[in-house]
């Protein structure tokens, strides 16, 4: 098939800019084993769309192609232009501005008839009229009505089609700021471009684009979760190949710290609460409604107290709690831990010191914030020992790995 | 649901197009003008042909449609939900909006749908009145890009006055607070907006003085062992930078990451929460600072 910069499936351009944008030094090589003209394609693809954005590096292992963006100077997430790539046919543009035309505002109802006729009588312009017969334009009008822009009544014995009203979005300010912040944001950047092109006055910070690319599974996650409906989805685990699982969904956990998106959801298979990593779920297929998706939701919701991340553990709750001394001019350490900690408690138990502690279900997942004190951590307690070993023993790592321990030890 | 045509770049191309051409004929290169500023790079090597060749029979080839009005088209369910949804969220507040037309519509999601597990508690109180009109002004003063006298209260507590001009409005979402990006007598400096007690436009008859700088941006390079899934944790923490990256060996990979330098003393703490994973290679002087930080754990006795 000759090559276009539209695509019909989402899904394999969703891992090659992924792989350019969070990776970027990978070469042709590490893609190729399937089809190399596939990569070429998807490559040419997204240099169309990010031009600006994509960078080029000739390594040994060959030329490196990288999506590089500093996200506090993009002022609107450059990823979203994948998603205005669906292709289309030569009939659906044609009939689309046609019908529209037709149907020009909501007052305007037409019977099928008048549809067609309006459709002939705008091709009068062009010697090879394309013609629509009464199905196609009836299908693409049903498809207008799932989509909600089209609405269809009975007047006697006459169906009348006509357009569905809009609503007022003309609040840019507004639109700009939430596009970039909103989870499905994609959404307010279509908005956007039906409005006069302006310039942002927000910029972001710790801002994370890449969770743009599942955006139509958190749609699809969040619709199940407001028809309280198990799905059954299609993941990646950690080798990279598909399993299904059935699952009821509660609640989408985000983490505005590495651009995470997580789906919670309760197995009735096993009977917990676990959490799926959006990025790794190729597909969304809804089931049927459960009626105890209130009483699942709120047992997450009792569960959060005790969770530091997304993980829910398998051997119930573990306390860990750590020390930190902080003289004289750093009272902002006390505040830091204020502020960051995500359940437990902080005290300060004298003038120089503070300290965390907390029941929870995966006390792995406390490391990396507690690796931040590096510097002024004086006890590290676990109930699961395993973790303190193995802080202390990265410790050892750490010191080795910047040559410490042997100059302290001359 | 969210990939459709409907929202495409070239429909909205063609509708800039067709928006023209009921007014008056489009020659080819207003087409082509249109369509370089509306859509991608290549999009005119398939716009253009489908246009002058009369697949889409919307436009001729001297610009010309039977199209009778300019192309509109009403919002689909799916956006009218997501406006529903951010109608809910709290900093909503902040914009002087009317959502109308969307009652009887349900949200794509709700706020107790959604939970941020890990940004920080200390955030803007978008509920406050003094600090939701503040916000208007200042977005309206970046907007227009007039001077501002701000009252403000600075970090021991004490408050201050400073006449700036705004030259942005950045949101953290891990912090949950606006910074004001600001261009005053000492040059470029920010405030936290929450710390501004009162934003007016300053007076014409103030004589105000702008001293041009630059924010400095800084490289750090660290090498990266791909052990405990650190290779995938470090690029997805690191990935909202500007940066290159290459692989070593199979298991070792180099990366530069550029960061703005007023944000040094975060980066180091970033850096540490990887631990051993990670070595900052370059600068010497960015690895005497982790080092500094190791001695001083080392004193801790852990």
């Amino acid at each position: 098939m000759a090559y276009s910069e539209l695509i019909k499936n989402f899904e394999k351009i969703r891992s090659y800019m992924r792989d350019f944008y969070v990776y970027g030094f990978k070469s042709r090589d590490d893609y190729t084993q399937k089809s190399a003209r596939s990569y070429d394609d998807e490559r040419r693809r997204i240099e169309s769309w990010l031009g600006d954005c994509m960078g080029f590096r000739q390594t040994s292992g060959g030329k490196n192609v990288f999506i590089s963006i500093d996200s506090r100077l993009q002022r609107s997430n450059p990823l979203y232009r994948a998603w205005k790539s669906c292709s289309f046919t030569d009939g659906d543009i044609t009939l689309h501005f046609f019908i529209f035309d037709i149907l020009y505002s909501p007052e305007v109802r037409c019977s099928m008839a008048e549809i067609h006729e309006g459709i002939e009588k705008r091709q009068q312009l062009f010697l090879q009229a394309r013609v629509f017969d009464e199905s196609t334009i009836r299908k693409k009008l049903k498809e207008y009505e799932a989509q909600g822009i089209v609405k269809k009544e009975k007047v006697g014995h006459t169906v009348l089609y006509s357009r569905c009203e809009s609503c007022d979005f003309d609040f840019p300010d507004a639109l700009m700021f939430f596009s970039e912040i909103a989870p499905c944001g994609v959404i307010g950047s279509f908005l956007l471009d039906k409005l006069p092109t302006m310039q942002t006055p927000f910029a972001f910070k710790h801002h994370y684009i890449t969770h743009t690319l599942d955006s139509d599974i958190l749609c699809s996650l969040f619709d199940a979760i407001d028809r309280r409906c198990s799905v059954t989805l299609e993941v990646l685990n950690r080798r990279k190949t598909p399993f299904t699982i059935t699952t009821l969904p509660l609640k989408i956990f985000i983490s505005v710290q590495n651009g995470r998106q997580y789906l919670m959801s309760y197995s009735e298979y096993n009977g917990r609460i676990f959490s799926t990593r959006l990025d790794n779920i190729l597909s969304v297929k809804p089931g049927d409604v459960c009626e105890n998706f209130e009483e699942h939701r709120q047992k997450l919701e009792d569960m959060q107290q005790n969770l530091w991340g997304v993980s829910t553990g398998r051997g119930g709750k573990v306390h860990i709690e750590f020390t930190v001394r902080c003289v004289k001019g750093e009272e902002y350490i006390f505040d830091r831990m204020m502020r960051e900690k995500r359940c437990g408690n902080v005290v300060r138990l004298d003038e120089n010191t503070c300290r965390f502690s907390a029941d929870v279900y995966d006390a792995g997942e406390l490391v990396p914030w507690i690796r931040t004190f590096i510097c002024r951590i004086t006890q590290l307690k676990c109930t699961n020992e395993e973790i303190v070993q193995r802080f202390k023993e990265d410790l050892q790592q750490m010191y080795r790995l910047y040559g410490i321990k042997e100059e302290a030890l001359v | 649901m969210i990939f459709s045509e409907l929202y495409g770049t070239y429909y909205n191309a063609v509708a800039k197009i067709l928006s023209a051409a009921v007014e008056r004929d489009v020659p080819l290169a207003q087409m082509r003008e249109i369509i370089r500023s509306a859509a991608f790079e290549e999009s005119v090597f398939e716009i253009e042909p489908a246009i002058t060749s009369q697949r889409w029979n919307l436009i001729s080839k001297d610009g010309k449609t039977n199209i009778e009005h300019k192309p509109t088209m009403p919002l689909t369910s799916l956006q009218k939900r997501w406006l529903k949804a951010i109608s809910l969220d709290k900093r909503i507040k902040l914009f002087d909006v009317k959502f109308e037309g969307l009652e009887d519509v349900q949200p794509l999601f709700r706020p107790e749908d959604i939970c941020v597990f890990d940004r920080y508690s200390d955030g803007d109180d978008y509920e406050n009145e003094q600090y939701i009109k503040n916000f208007r002004v200042v977005l309206d003063a970046v907007k227009n890009n007039y001077p501002l006298k701000i009252k403000y209260v600075d970090r021991r507590g004490y408050a201050s006055f400073i006449a700036a001009r705004p030259l942005r409005l950045e949101y953290s979402e891990k912090d949950d607070k606006f910074r004001l990006y600001i261009s005053g007598s000492r040059g470029m400096s920010t405030i936290n907006l929450g710390r501004a007690e009162k934003c007016e436009r300053l007076s014409e008859n103030v004589s105000f003085t702008e001293k041009k700088t630059s924010p400095v941006s800084r490289n750090v390079t660290i090498e990266l062992v791909d052990e405990r899934n650190a290779l995938e944790r470090v690029m997805l923490h690191f990935a909202h930078f500007e940066k290159q990256a290459e692989r070593i060996d199979d298991t070792h990979y180099r990366l530069t990451i550029t960061y703005d330098g007023d944000d040094e003393n975060e980066m180091v703490i970033r850096l540490l929460s990887f631990g051993p994973f990670v070595k900052v290679v370059q600068p010497e002087r960015f690895a005497e600072l982790i080092k500094d930080r190791l001695y001083r754990q080392l004193d801790c006795g852990l």
